[in-house]
């Protein structure tokens, strides 16, 4: 079985990025949200195995879009991709049970490396 | 060819002028209402996300700029910065700076301006927050009036173009219709105008059809990193080479065909290409070849998958056919070698002996050639023991319309794909034999199942005489030879009509599942033509053979 990851970030050119990365990776991209009232949905419609978050969009913080995925379902893997100067956040997140986190830009390598021991 | 990069490239810029067009009426907002904190958030994100896309891409400067800014905004935000009249001046020189660098991108004649002195003065507001004592130098402009300008790239949902591709197939219908209907009354006026809607509407067609070409290359270039994975996981050494990445095709043709072909990939690497001792042993070298390239052939783009391994065996093939009940083995030995190779596209079928990771989960090529035919293409197969196999799909470029043979059977209109039509012969009725409950002739050295239209379409249930001469009407009889899957069948129609692009519309419910019908068209008499679903008509007749 592929494992099925959602997208959330703001940037259509991160999010196709991301997705082309994953998708060339053998993962399955189940969803792109570009805020955080569309990533809850989709995270609840879709269920993936792993929801990789940006911290910064526009309706919502990502924080609170990791405690709704969090609340609904504490098991799903959240990882963060964030950019430097985010540092704050990204703590907090992890203190909130995000597993890693990703800086942008990103490598590959780095990218497939987080993901792969987050679904191990 | 369109690349990966070019691609990231053309979203990278289309993303960072609608950046550059939100931050520049947020920062005139905020003049009005400084205190905003929402707008404050709002042009954080744009600058961060403007940072780190541009980062991630390679246009440092921008980066550069939008981090300052960034880090700027956010110090005005936990009110660390006040948003004084500098202040203000420097960030909207920022903005502006950064508008030019973005809009600028794709010109290549472009020279940066200098600007020290702004990346000085950012330096300066962010490093010395009393910005009462600030003392800004003046930027100087290189450029006077500022340049308008939009993005000449738009994104557009592939849902939209769908829809617009519909309309104009209805559009298509009402356009044939009024043409016909403009000989019919011959007045000189309607036969100018409808001459020229003719044109315009095919001009329109194609333009539509032109928006929804995306390059295969897109599709192409996802596969030396899968090829890789297959032959690490096969622990075979494959050389894969892509030709023909530019070659156009509809979107959602390429959508269809994508799993297809990855299958094709995965069976070339595992089932074809043989281990690198095995390969060396027979002279050739270690490591294998796959081929994968696009061609436009007329109206159609030919994509081949072609690798030198170890081709399709086809005794094996015989064997294969007659232990799973195809057909018996007298009749196995009678068929041509491309007929005997067709049966790896029906269910069921398979020739591989042990299952890997990635080939022989039950997925067969069945389904691999019901792809194809959903979108009127066709899918062949050659290969040579020893030498290699190759694949080939023809496909139409387009979806909506297509070419199609239009004639008459019992005084009701129907029509063929020309993608699935041979040849039209007309022979005597003493040229038609009565073999079993078939018709049979020798057409051009070949023994062909020849099927009575009118007598499969209309004769009552439980009457049909399909090896009868006699329910045939006159001496001579007009044949349209079909083709599917290297089989061909003959069918009689009682007139020929004419070739005609034709927009195919799929049957609504209740009689969308009556399998000899693919769909069906309005002619511009106004009269209903049903398509008649070649593949579906020839899977029966073969199998009754």
């Amino acid at each position: 079985m592929k494992k099925r990851i959602l997208i959330v970030d703001d940037s259509f050119y991160m999010r196709t990025m991301l997705k082309n990365m994953l998708t060339d990776a053998g993962y399955e991209v189940v969803g792109e949200a570009p805020n955080g009232q569309t990533a809850l949905q989709l995270a609840k419609e879709t269920n993936p195995d792993l929801v990789t978050l940006d911290v910064i969009l526009p309706d919502n913080t990502g924080l609170d879009v990791l405690k709704g995925i969090k609340q609904d379902n504490p098991d799903m893997k959240v990882i963060i991709v964030s950019a430097v100067g985010q540092e704050v956040i990204v703590n907090e997140a992890i203190e909130h049970g995000a597993l890693a986190y990703i800086v942008k830009p990103f490598s590959e390598e780095k990218v497939l490396e987080t993901v792969g021991n987050a679904l191990k | 060819m369109k690349s990966r990069e070019q691609e990231y490239r053309e979203i990278f810029v289309a993303e960072a002028l609608e950046y550059y067009d939100a931050l520049s009426r947020h920062i005139s907002e905020l003049e009005k209402s400084p205190k905003d904190e929402k707008l404050l958030a709002e042009i954080f994100r744009l600058l961060h996300n403007l940072k780190a896309n541009a980062k991630a891409i390679g246009f440092i400067n921008i980066s550069d700029l939008s981090h300052k800014l960034e880090t700027a905004f956010g110090l005005i935000r936990n009110k660390e910065l006040n948003f004084s009249d500098e202040v203000v001046t420097v960030l909207f020189d920022g903005v502006d700076m950064l508008g030019e660098m973005i809009t600028n991108l794709d010109n290549p004649n472009y020279k940066e301006a200098d600007n020290q002195v702004l990346l000085r003065n950012l330096d300066l507001i962010v490093e010395a927050p009393d910005s009462t004592a600030l003392e800004v130098d003046k930027v100087q402009r290189d450029y006077t009036a500022k340049n308008l300008s939009l993005s000449d790239l738009i994104y557009i949902q592939i849902k939209k173009l769908d829809h617009m591709m519909n309309l104009v197939g209805e559009l298509i219908i009402d356009r044939d219709r009024i043409l016909s209907l403009s000989k019919e009354i011959e007045n000189p006026d309607l036969a100018v105008v409808s001459s020229h809607l003719y044109r315009i509407t095919e001009e329109l067609q194609f333009s539509v059809m032109d928006a929804r070409l995306v390059n295969v290359g897109t599709l192409f270039n996802k596969f030396p990193r899968i090829v890789r994975d297959i032959a690490v996981a096969e622990k075979k050494q494959i050389h894969l080479e892509i030709t023909g990445q530019d070659i156009q095709i509809d979107r959602n043709i390429l959508q269809i065909i994508t799993d297809s072909l990855l299958h094709l990939v995965r069976n070339a690497i595992t089932h074809g290409i043989e281990p690198a001792e095995e390969r060396v042993k027979i002279g050739k070298e270690a490591e294998g070849n796959v081929w994968l390239s696009a061609q436009n052939d007329r109206d159609m783009v030919n994509i081949k998958l072609r690798d030198d391994g170890k081709g399709i065996d086809l005794n094996d093939m015989k064997k294969a056919i007659v232990q799973r009940g195809f057909l018996t083995s007298d009749v196995v030995n009678d068929l041509r070698e491309s007929e005997i190779l067709s049966y790896i596209f029906e269910p069921g079928f398979s020739l591989a002996k042990e299952i890997t990771e990635f080939s022989g989960r039950g997925v067969g090529l069945d389904v691999v050639k019901n792809a194809i035919d959903s979108i009127g293409g066709r899918l062949r197969v050659e290969s040579e023991i020893g030498v290699g196999t190759t694949f080939t799909l023809h496909l139409p470029t387009s979806i909506a319309v297509k070419g199609a043979l239009l004639f008459e059977v019992a005084g009701g209109f129907f029509a063929i794909p020309l993608m699935h039509t041979d040849s039209v012969v007309a022979l005597q009725n003493h040229q038609l034999h009565e073999v079993g409950d078939m018709l049979v002739a020798e057409i051009m050295n070949e023994t062909i199942s020849v099927i009575y239209l009118d007598e499969l379409l209309n004769a009552p249930e439980g009457q049909m005489r399909l090896g009868d001469k006699r329910v045939l009407k006159g001496t001579e009889q007009n044949i349209i030879i079909v083709t599917y899957n290297n089989r061909k069948l003959g069918l009689i129609v009682d007139k020929l009509l004419r070739q005609q692009d034709i927009v195919i519309k799929p049957l609504n419910k209740p009689v969308d599942n009556i399998d000899i019908y693919g769909g069906v068209t309005l002619l511009g008499t106004g009269k209903v033509c049903l398509v008649l679903d070649v593949p579906a008509i020839t899977r029966y007749f073969i199998s009754k053979r």
